[in-house]
């Protein structure tokens, strides 16, 4: 097992750690901020496999502007989500 | 893919930053806690990316963490103002 694979392993187990978080967060900022932390460790992962313009498009649109998208959403309706 | 062991274990140290600034995002009792993780996050995934691109010895892996680091900053931006209360 090189060290490549032990990288790429450490990521994945941390994409997989932020998206549950983003899933089981009841504050829905949080769950924005979750959810902005794993997308750009799967920008991590993108560029892990030698794939920079993948990466590029992901850490842009994915984990930067989703992110400011997703808080005006929130701005205009409610914060917590409902049971 | 080859990686050296000096920057693979270097990484890998990284990697456990975040792990550790995962955890208080997770945990983080305010949203001002989880906003300074997510940027703590940011910070260290940029230098990742630097290391890697070093240990890779490539220099167009390198854009990628200077694109991010200019992007973070509108995401960050973002959240601080929907948590100071402005963003009209």
């Amino acid at each position: 097992m090189t060290v490549w694979a032990v990288l790429q392993v450490m990521t994945l187990v941390l994409i997989v750690i932020g998206s549950v978080l983003a899933v089981w967060l009841k504050d829905l900022l949080a769950a924005v901020l979750a959810l902005g932390g794993a997308s750009l460790l799967l920008s991590l992962e993108f560029y892990l496999l030698q794939a920079p313009d993948v990466a590029i498009a992901e850490a842009g649109i994915g984990a930067a502007l989703t992110t400011a998208i997703f808080i005006l959403a929130i701005r205009k309706t409610r914060r917590k989500e409902e049971e | 893919m080859i990686v050296a062991l000096p920057f693979g274990v270097a990484a890998a140290v990284l990697l456990g930053f975040i792990l550790a600034s995962m955890v208080r995002l997770g945990i983080g009792p305010t949203a001002a806690d989880r906003a300074v993780a997510l940027d703590t996050i940011n910070t260290l995934v940029v230098a990742t990316m630097i290391l890697l691109g070093a240990a890779f010895g490539q220099v167009v892996l390198m854009d990628v963490a200077l694109v991010y680091a200019l992007l973070s900053f509108v995401s960050t931006l973002y959240i601080a103002r929907y948590l100071e209360g402005g963003l009209k």
